[in-house]
């Protein structure tokens, strides 16, 4: 994306409202993102935000309980091309 | 409807939408020609339901996106012609589903639409894809990881993100597919969801999605426009975007509305090649 990876806002918030810890989503993502933490009583949380692979929604399409949700994708992509724009005048 | 199927449905007892689509799999087998596959009793005694799913194109029912009833038929190597989901087809409808596991209005509402749309699927096909008759050349450079080798078209027209995800760029078209970095990693493709023709993508937008029976894998359009046609031979034979993902297993081919804007946000050959070496290497440690 020609922008660090820390400066970009992507990841996967839970809704623990919807959560049923089925750890779908943790079986699924290969870059780490999720912790489980059995003995917590939030078993589960985004552990790794910056290993999210940017604009990748996938977790959340494997969530039965459709507890996982991503900013908006236009706001994210538009942000992006701001900060390229503005490390480009520094 | 205008195949008969073998129907296998989520028939989860967990959710709702696990309710609606066991009620789905019996109105359709009410109706003579549908054989069901009940997944319950399929995972101790196969034999009669491998004959049933042998003889009929197979229609999955998942009621989630867990996807339970497709995992099975991934499992059991079964093709699968075609798949709804009842979660996404409540949100396409605006229905809201209730907690509980017995069908209220609501859900009865589903269950009608669904079987409607289900019987009348024939008549959705007005739109007309329109394949480019562009011919496209792909130069090859590679790389091996064990036994596996990793193509990655070398042609300046190609640009890529970072989803892996490719657009082959001919004047205001561009022709997309998913890299072999993808088709390696899912293995098997068993499954593929195109995207409508007609529908306008964004840039990092949904278009379509392919299954094998290890993950599920969304394809991020690397460019803005109007899908104006799909690799519809993919539908029977996804097995193409094993074999080559940039030439037979393309994906779709989208009218560009705002390139040069797009390109701010995609790699070249370059950068894209180091970026897939590194992710190979990371994931086998």
């Amino acid at each position: 994306m020609g922008v660090e990876r820390e400066k970009i806002d992507w990841k996967p918030t839970i809704d623990y409202s919807k959560c049923d810890y089925c750890m779908e989503c943790v079986k699924f993502c290969p870059h780490k993102v999720f912790e489980v933490n059995e003995n917590e009583e939030i078993k589960l949380i985004v552990r790794n935000p910056s290993n999210c692979v940017v604009f990748c929604r996938a977790c959340s399409k494997t969530c039965g309980p459709d507890a996982i949700s991503f900013p908006d994708k236009n706001a994210t992509t538009q942000r992006i091309k701001e900060i390229r724009k503005e490390e480009s005048i520094d | 409807m205008i195949e008969s199927y073998a129907i296998l449905p989520c028939n989860g007892l967990d959710k709702c939408a696990g309710a609606i689509s066991r009620e789905i799999a019996i109105k359709l087998c009410e109706n003579a020609g549908n054989e069901m596959i009940c997944p319950v009793f399929y995972r101790v005694a196969e034999t009669k339901y491998n004959k049933i799913a042998g003889e009929h194109p197979l229609l999955v029912i998942d009621g989630c996106p867990t996807r339970c009833a497709s995992k099975l038929a991934a499992e059991k190597s079964l093709k699968i012609s075609k798949r709804i989901t009842i979660t996404e087809e409540a949100k396409s409808h605006n229905i809201k589903l209730s907690s509980g596991l017995r069908l209220q209005e609501n859900e009865n509402t589903l269950v009608e639409l669904v079987l409607y749309e289900l019987e009348n699927a024939h008549d959705n096909a007005a739109v007309v894809s329109i394949e480019s008759n562009t011919s496209y050349h792909f130069d090859y450079e590679s790389f091996q990881n064990g036994k596996f080798i990793f193509r990655v078209p070398g042609n300046p027209q190609i640009y890529f993100n970072e989803n892996d995800c490719w657009a082959y760029v001919i004047g205001n078209r561009a022709r997309i597919g998913v890299t072999d970095f993808v088709q390696q990693n899912l293995s098997d493709i068993l499954y593929f969801t195109p995207p409508e023709i007609g529908a306008e993508i964004d840039q990092f937008g949904e278009v379509g999605e392919i299954e094998s029976s290890k993950s599920v894998f969304e394809l991020i359009s690397p460019v803005t426009g109007k899908v104006i046609s799909v690799n519809k031979t993919l539908e029977q034979k996804p097995e193409l975007i094993n074999e080559n993902p940039y030439e037979s297993g393309w994906v779709a081919e989208i009218e560009l509305t705002d390139f040069e804007s797009d390109k701010e946000l995609l790699i070249g050959f370059d950068k894209y090649f180091e970026i897939i070496k590194k992710k190979v290497e990371d994931l086998n440690g």
